[in-house]
């Protein structure tokens, strides 16, 4: 993903060294970061140009003081006090080559407080929003068809937007000080050439290609907090008639697949299955995050992705809070016919460095190994009334899963494939295991497990919008790629 | 199954131990009668019920692997400890459950039952399945986890099914009862094989006479 940041109208790549950017109402400013330990830190030092820091070294710590206040700082400690209150960092503060780095955390939780201001930390764009200044933060999705192309922007919280065309550009203006905006890699086609930077520190330029000639644009709210604008591409009258009759246009040759709501021969219903939930907690973190509220959490968000993007049935075994039986869980999908079942879970590990995403699909053991080779027999003839015979596909509600494997297998390595460009996975990626939940579920499926909540780091990660939001965006990849095989072996 | 087959099922289970523990009893052995695996009809009558594990501390001791969790969390390794040579598979099996329940993780190497975790009974059928009957320390309190509890469920099969070459597959049974799972992942509805795929095999079998 390219990160356009709109604060002075400059384009900026993620690519290039790390910096992290300060938004403040006398301009902006960056900070170089250090990566330690998938960590962004920042030096000490550099904090002294944008908040007036000054620092001293004492026996093993560094005292940080500002507006007469202090911090204090010990090496190797995630707990540091400010201005005589505790509070705790992600990551330990660490002192290397006679310098000392904090977490990039340090700025909301310990500096915030001493300065009296709000620091609003956007880790996914490494920006720190002060004060009262308005960035909204605008999550960018193109849809490209063959006939028309959508750009989709998610604003968070919710702004006011004027769209004016203007000649090779859509300029789209949000009433904000600046924007904190995400746009995907995009190839160039036919109606959409770039979107950037545009005119002001708070515009966005959509550069229009030449199949363009109209626009529409629909908006709505999906909850209180942000809302969705929607500007439909469309082609001009001359583009319809050429295109048309002649040859028809060279299909995009996008790297990703090309993302349009059509109906689907072969997936239509997924069922979203969020692990554990009421009595059953799961896995618990050192903060005491619960694997049953990650699952639901992220489930959640998936349906919203998988609805919006692919138009299918999302259903959820579980809404709320409460415990549901394995079997129940299984049934569940299978009742409602779904094309996919997908189980989310969180990891545990003995020792806490442990770390990264999995994906597991089923593995027979013995008596599935029997009950498959039944499953592969033509069927069983039973005797029909009114005499003679049919024969019916009888097949054990117990090792359902046993017929899907290959495709279990398929969509394993999907999900997979599409998690590795997101998120941090374990060196064992992919796996098959027994899995209780897999057993009954009559369709393909598999259990994803999206990090360890044993992991300090990766507990304040799984619990984040951001990081829960790069889950379900592989997932919903997986999914694309799952029904454009599902399409082609379709009868 | 109906209740008539199911009281007679009962009532064969129930002649078979008490016959057993009259036996045992006239030999003048301890023995404890726990509540029979829920297994097939067939593999019933032939259970053998194991004896307390009292080996002397003295006596002929035999080489066992025992499996503990991999440094990264995602492995099973091997470590060779000695164990008290024991009558039969039966009690065998009862040494080595109780062994890896006991056993202080090697460096680096974390134990993979949860502590406290005790041993309650060892039963092998007739079609040379292991069951292993643990309390209910294993899953009150085991930290969850699919990853943990594969290491948790196949430790317990590997270190078992390594030792006992004769034996087949394991099932794990809590509380005497049939268990659905662990911590929610791993099906334990039915016996388990070795699983090689967990097994650490790149490195050599790290010695740790203890």
């Amino acid at each position: 993903m390219l990160l356009v940041l709109l604060a002075t109208g400059t384009l900026w790549a993620q690519a290039a060294a790390p910096v992290l950017t300060i938004l403040s109402s006398d301009g902006r400013r960056t900070l170089p970061v250090t990566v330690i330990n998938n960590q962004d830190y920042v030096l000490v030092d550099e904090l002294a140009g944008p908040f007036g820091t000054t620092t001293r070294e004492a026996a093993g710590g560094l005292t940080i003081a500002v507006h007469g206040r202090t911090i204090i700082l010990t090496a190797d400690q995630t707990v540091v006090s400010v201005a005589g209150r505790l509070a705790s960092l992600p990551a330990p503060a660490l002192k290397r080559d006679d310098r000392w780095y904090v977490p990039v955390d340090f700025l909301p939780r310990a500096l915030a407080p001493v300065l009296d201001t709000r620091l609003d930390l956007r880790r996914a764009s490494r920006l720190v929003v002060t004060g009262d200044l308005n960035v909204p933060r605008i999550v960018t999705r193109v849809e490209t068809g063959t006939s028309s192309a959508s750009v989709t922007f998610e604003i968070t919280p919710v702004t006011p937007v004027r769209i004016t065309a203007e000649a090779g550009r859509l300029a789209v203006q949000f009433d904000a000080d600046a924007l904190d905006l995400l746009v995907p890699s995009l190839p160039p086609q036919g109606f959409i050439t770039s979107i950037g930077a545009g005119a002001t520190s708070s515009a966005v330029a959509i550069a229009t290609g030449p199949r363009y000639g109209a626009y529409r644009s629909s908006s709505s709210q999906p909850d209180a907090s942000s809302s969705r604008l929607t500007i439909d591409l469309m082609p001009g009258t001359t583009d319809l008639a050429a295109a048309a009759p002649a040859t028809p246009p060279t299909p995009p040759v996008d790297i990703r697949p090309s993302i349009t709501p059509s109906p689907s021969a072969g997936l239509r219903t997924v069922v979203i299955d969020p692990g554990h939930g009421g009595e059953e907690l799961g896995a618990q973190g050192p903060r005491g995050t619960l694997e049953k509220d990650i699952t639901l959490a992220v489930s959640k968000r998936l349906r919203t992705l998988i609805e919006s993007r692919l138009g299918l049935r999302v259903f959820l075994t579980r809404e709320d809070d409460r415990t549901v039986s394995h079997d129940d869980r299984s049934a569940f999908a299978n009742n409602h016919r779904a094309d996919v079942f997908l189980s989310i879970h969180a990891n545990a590990a003995a020792h806490p460095s442990i770390k990264g995403a999995e994906v597991y699909y089923l593995s027979i053991e013995r008596a599935d190994a029997e009950a498959r080779r039944r499953a592969a027999d033509e069927g069983t003839t039973l005797p029909a009334l009114g005499g003679g015979t049919r024969t019916i596909d009888l097949i054990l509600w117990e090792t359902a899963q046993a017929r899907y494997l290959e495709q279990s297998a398929t969509l394993a390595t999907f999900i997979e494939e599409g998690l590795r460009s997101r998120v941090e996975m374990s060196p064992r990626a992919v796996q098959q295991a027994p899995f209780r939940v897999l057993v009954g579920a009559n369709m393909p499926a598999a259990l994803v497990e999206i990090g360890y909540l044993s992991n300090p780091a990766q507990e304040q990660q799984l619990a984040s919008a951001d990081y829960q939001n790069r889950v379900a965006e592989a997932v919903l990849d997986a999914l694309v790629r799952l029904r454009g095989l599902l399409d082609r072996t379709a009868p | 199954m109906t209740a008539r087959r199911l009281f007679a099922v009962v009532a064969a289970v129930a002649g078979a131990a008490a016959f057993g523990w009259l036996v045992m009893s006239a030999l003048g052995s301890l023995l404890r009668a726990p509540a029979l695996p829920p297994a097939e009809p067939t593999t019933v009558p032939t259970a053998v019920v194991a004896p307390p594990a009292a080996a002397p501390a003295t006596g002929p001791h035999i080489k066992a692997t025992l499996y503990f969790a991999s440094p990264d969390g995602q492995r099973l390794v091997g470590v060779q400890r000695e164990v008290p040579l024991a009558d039969g598979p039966v009690a065998q099996a009862r040494v080595l459950v109780e062994a890896l329940l006991r056993a202080d993780a090697p460096d680096a190497l974390s134990s993979i039952v949860p502590a406290g975790t005790s041993l309650r009974g060892v039963y092998v059928s007739n079609r040379n399945e292991v069951f292993v009957d643990l309390d209910s320390t294993v899953r009150t309190k085991h930290p969850g986890g699919s990853m943990q509890e594969l290491l948790t469920v196949y430790g317990l099969v590997n270190t078992l099914l390594v030792n006992l070459p004769t034996m087949t597959e394991v099932q794990i049974l809590v509380e005497g009862r049939e268990a659905d799972t662990l911590a929610g992942h791993v099906d334990l509805r039915r016996p388990l094989r070795k699983n090689d795929a967990l097994i650490v095999s790149a490195d050599p079998t790290p010695q740790d006479p203890s």
